[in-house]
């Protein structure tokens, strides 16, 4: 055998299986049960100790076009969740280029429940159950001033319209008001609401993000500074099965439909890791 | 932040004492009106109040009092919990003395913050809610009054050892300024920037530095700014063009003057080219798609990755490995850690990048910072000890001691 | 002069931002929050007209000296132009005077952000996946036992993070948790205690002007 060969496959060979290991779970897709992890359960126990009464869940994004195959599921089983229980939903977005992005996953998730309602109580309404707060740069200034008046760092919403004439907004005033902030990034915001909100205004807050922020957050979790958090792909998944186990919501669950394709790619590494070291080896033993 | 929670471990016994007595710790004095002991009085100027629907228990030692370490207009109302209680309402009664509901809380909490107007004296009474509706109000607690405090009681013991810190570090710097020889040990990453920089000579090739995707309020890229101005004195120094590609525009500004000021001070301020220096994207993946494109096109020797990284790291450490170029690599972003030690030669980790710019200069007051540094880790390090033996012995559960330190 | 009052100015808003954890009064905490939300903004405004100025000059200057792949420098200016002319004067969906639309095709800035941005952003990052196969492939070597260790663990918490782990055993999940909330946890406290007092010495060396490269004054 040749292990030199083995030891020194070709990168594009590397990338070329590793393209078909992620394209063709998605193209014939198998469904995989899945555990939750603690993280992600803390994280769906902490949305439901809101109270729909008094508070709010403040979903506070700062993702961007490249990573919304992973976070953008997050956003919006955070939203179903909210609708669901009738808990108003605040969102922000922390980078303007991303805001669009949050504006889709309002119309697609508000549109999922809207088309299945009866009545006006039943339905989603702008204004009463959700309101898109918009960007204000930098992201230090919302995050602070929030503390003090949502209506006066956001004037207006995304929309134009202006803040304190919605509905929910004359109720909910500040971060005394709102259950929990879940901040969902490629980052590290949910650290920035952690040492600035939290430290000052007694804030829950809990994350949603990348496999690869995740393990600066689990020490967060640990403490119990962060409530709970959505890690990667796969915590968003496990966040749509909670949410669709509990209540039924319908929708695409695209996190879910992703599990397959992720764990080809996770085993072919896991192989190509394997394969190194086997050549590795065998080498060194030749030599 | 956890290391301040950690300190206020070794703070306990005074923040212990303190919420025992039920005061603000440094504050402005704290009105707490207490009810319930006193249940028999009647509050005065209260109007008559309708009864309730059923008789159920109410909540005994209601207090209000203004919250404590904060910048004023919340009232903390705290009340011992009822049990079959299924929520509590929260009523409260300004200076007409009406009852007014304010607020509700569930069945587990046992206390309620209410926001409202400083200076103005409040009394509230907390209605516990039976499951059939019944209801049992609590007797009204005295005025309490809200106002803001100067200093928040909470982080003490984080002040203090802010403080601390600052001494050891001032003492080290002192004793370099007496012209103390202090040893600092060897960083193997820092003590390959001569020979990367050299290397680029040799070759005829530009050394590229990326201060991170960072802003300039991070402080890994002020760090990456200091470490700039020394390679930048080399590369003047050995007449290597040197590429400094910017993602953010704060941050290009600041690169500018940094590199500028350095081949100033090596003496070849002519050497220095504007173009050297520039802005690409603020997008962080476009940016790292440019840079990856600069590596490919201009084949730098030497790739400096200093600074804040984040889901670029990689992308850019590869492609970078692939040139065949040395690479220097340094973050406080603990999840980057790993992409640059599989893709680079050499990786500062966390504090490293700190120390960089003292490494390299030499200079006697930096190590002296640096060295304080170290001692002041030393310090924390006995402390982390002795406030885990503290906390084993007392039994003290750290979500107690978490609530202290403001969180 | 040129040095003193950039650090005098440094250590009068470093003052005021460290004493804004400490202080919880309205007085400090509205000046902070003014200094936040106005100063800031027109600062990161202006450095943002230098850096774009920067920028196609730059861009000028290569296709001027005809710099190694200058054509491309062509694709940056063309795209820069097309794309704020459509976004100053066409308005996010087409709403202002200038025409984004050509029969049933538009091309206003949210067509440019929802066919062009979204799917290359997706693309770089999506990039990371077969980087972190390839450097994996090449660095990850069982040479010795703590290398062995970190191996194993990696690949528990790869199948952890996948149902494909929970399906060969329910306790891999659990392993690959206990794994990031313990030794991870660990190792990661351990750092981070390193890096904030390094950040606060290289506060208090930048506060006491020990530490001035920043100023770009070569020292």
């Amino acid at each position: 055998m040749n292990w030199e060969r083995l030891l020194k496959i070709d990168r594009r060979v590397i990338f070329l299986t590793m393209a078909l290991a992620i394209i063709l779970p998605l193209l014939f897709p198998i469904r995989l049960t899945m555990g939750v992890q603690r993280v992600t359960r803390n994280l769906f126990q902490a949305v439901e100790a809101i109270d729909p009464a008094r508070q709010c869940l403040l979903i506070s994004t700062d993702y961007t076009p490249q990573t919304e195959p992973e976070n953008h599921p997050m956003a919006k089983a955070l939203m179903r969740h909210g609708f669901a229980r009738r808990v108003p939903v605040l969102v922000n977005a922390l980078y303007v280029e991303g805001a669009p992005l949050i504006d889709q996953a309002i119309t697609e998730v508000m549109g999922d429940f809207n088309a299945r309602a009866t009545s006006r109580e039943d339905s989603i309404l702008y204004g009463r159950d959700i309101v898109y707060l918009g960007w204000q740069p930098p992201p230090i200034v919302p995050i602070l001033a929030m503390g003090e008046s949502i209506t006066g760092i956001y004037p207006d919403d995304y929309y134009g319209n202006r803040t304190d004439s919605l509905e929910v907004m004359r109720r909910i005033r500040n971060y005394a008001d709102v259950g929990i902030v879940v901040a969902i990034t490629p980052l590290s915001s949910p650290l920035w609401y952690v040492q600035f909100a939290q430290t000052k205004y007694g804030v829950k807050v809990g994350a949603g993000c990348t496999a690869v922020c995740a393990p600066d957050f689990y020490p967060y979790c640990a403490t119990g500074q962060l409530s709970g958090m959505m890690a990667g792909m796969k915590g968003a998944a496990e966040y749509e099965e909670l949410v669709e186990q509990k209540y039924r919501t319908g929708g695409r669950l695209k996190a879910t439909e992703g599990m397959a394709s992720q764990s080809a790619a996770h085993v072919l590494i896991m192989v190509f890791v394997i394969l190194g070291n086997v050549a590795y080896f065998a080498m060194r033993r030749k030599s | 932040m956890r290391w301040a929670c950690i300190l206020c471990l070794l703070t306990l016994p005074a923040g212990w004492a303190a919420a025992q007595e039920g005061a603000a710790v440094g504050g402005a004095p704290v009105e707490t009106a207490v009810a319930g002991a006193d249940a028999g009085e009647a509050p005065l100027g209260q109007p008559a109040e309708p009864a309730p629907p059923a008789p159920f228990p109410a909540p005994a030692g209601a207090t209000a009092r203004d919250k404590p370490n904060d910048g004023g207009g919340a009232i903390a109302i705290r009340w011992q919990p009822v049990p079959g209680a299924m929520a509590y309402r929260i009523e409260r009664a300004g200076e007409d003395g009406a009852f007014v509901p304010v607020g509700a809380a569930s069945a587990l909490e046992n206390a309620y913050e209410d926001r409202v107007e400083d200076g103005v004296a409040y009394r509230y009474r907390v209605v516990a809610l039976g499951p059939a509706g019944e209801e049992g109000a609590s007797p009204a607690t005295l005025p309490a009054r809200s106002r803001p405090q100067w200093f928040n009681g909470d982080l003490t013991g984080v002040a203090l050892s802010v403080v601390a810190f600052i001494l050891v570090v001032a003492w080290f710097i002192r004793r370099a300024r007496r012209g103390e020889q202090l040893f600092v040990r060897r960083i193997a990453g820092l003590e390959a920037v001569d020979e990367a920089v050299g290397r680029a000579t040799e070759m005829g090739r530009p050394v590229l530095y990326i201060p991170g995707t960072g802003r300039i309020e991070d402080i890994a890229t002020v760090a990456s700014m200091n470490v700039l101005g020394e390679i930048a004195k080399k590369t003047a120094e050995f007449g290597t063009p040197i590429l400094v590609p910017n993602r953010d525009p704060v941050v290009f500004t600041v690169s500018r003057e940094v590199v500028k000021g350095a081949y100033t001070a090596a003496g070849r301020p002519d050497a220095y080219d504007p173009n050297s220096v520039f802005f690409l994207v603020e997008n962080s993946l476009a940016f790292a798609a440019a840079v990856d494109g600069i590596m490919v096109r201009e084949r730098p020797a030497t790739n400096f990755l200093l600074g804040s990284f984040f889901a670029e790291s990689l992308i850019l450490a590869e492609v970078g490995a692939s040139t065949g170029a040395i690479q220097i690599a340094g973050t406080d972003q603990v999840p980057q850690l790993p992409f640059f030690v599989v893709a680079c030669d050499y990786t500062l980790m966390g504090e490293e990048l700190y120390a960089a710019s003292a490494y390299l200069s030499r200079e006697p007051l930096m190590l002296g910072a640096l060295k304080g540094q170290d001692a002041g880790k030393l310090l924390f390090m006995a402390l982390l000890v002795a406030g885990t033996i503290f906390s084993l012995i007392t039994g003290l559960d750290a979500g107690w001691l978490l609530s202290t330190s403001g969180y | 002069m040129k040095d003193k009052l950039p650090l005098i100015l440094l250590i009068v808003v470093g003052f005021m931002g460290l004493t804004d954890r400490f202080l919880p009064h309205p007085a400090p905490e509205h000046l902070n929050q003014y200094m936040r939300d106005t100063l800031l903004r027109i600062i990161s405004a202006f450095a943002l007209i230098l850096g774009l100025g920067n920028l196609i000059l730059r861009h000028m200057n290569r296709i001027r000296k005809k710099s190694t792949d200058w054509p491309h420098s062509y694709t940056l200016l063309i795209s820069f132009f097309v794309a704020s002319v459509i976004g100053l004067f066409g308005g996010v969906a087409g709403e202002l005077w200038f025409p984004t639309r050509v029969g049933t095709f538009d091309f206003n800035i949210t067509t440019i952000y929802n066919q062009m941005l979204i799917p290359l952003g997706a693309s770089m990052f999506s990039l990371l996946a077969f980087y972190m196969a390839s450097a994996a492939y090449r660095s990850f070597r069982a040479r010795n036992w703590l290398a062995i260790l970190l191996l194993g663990s990696a690949f528990i918490v790869m199948l952890g993070q996948v149902p494909i782990g929970y399906r060969i055993s329910p306790a891999i999940p659990e392993i690959s948790q206990w794994i990031m909330e313990v030794p991870n946890t660990a190792a990661k406290r351990g750092i981070e205690l390193g890096i904030t007092l390094g950040v606060l010495a290289t506060f208090l060396k930048i506060l006491s002007g020990i530490e001035r490269s920043w100023l770009g004054s070569g020292r």
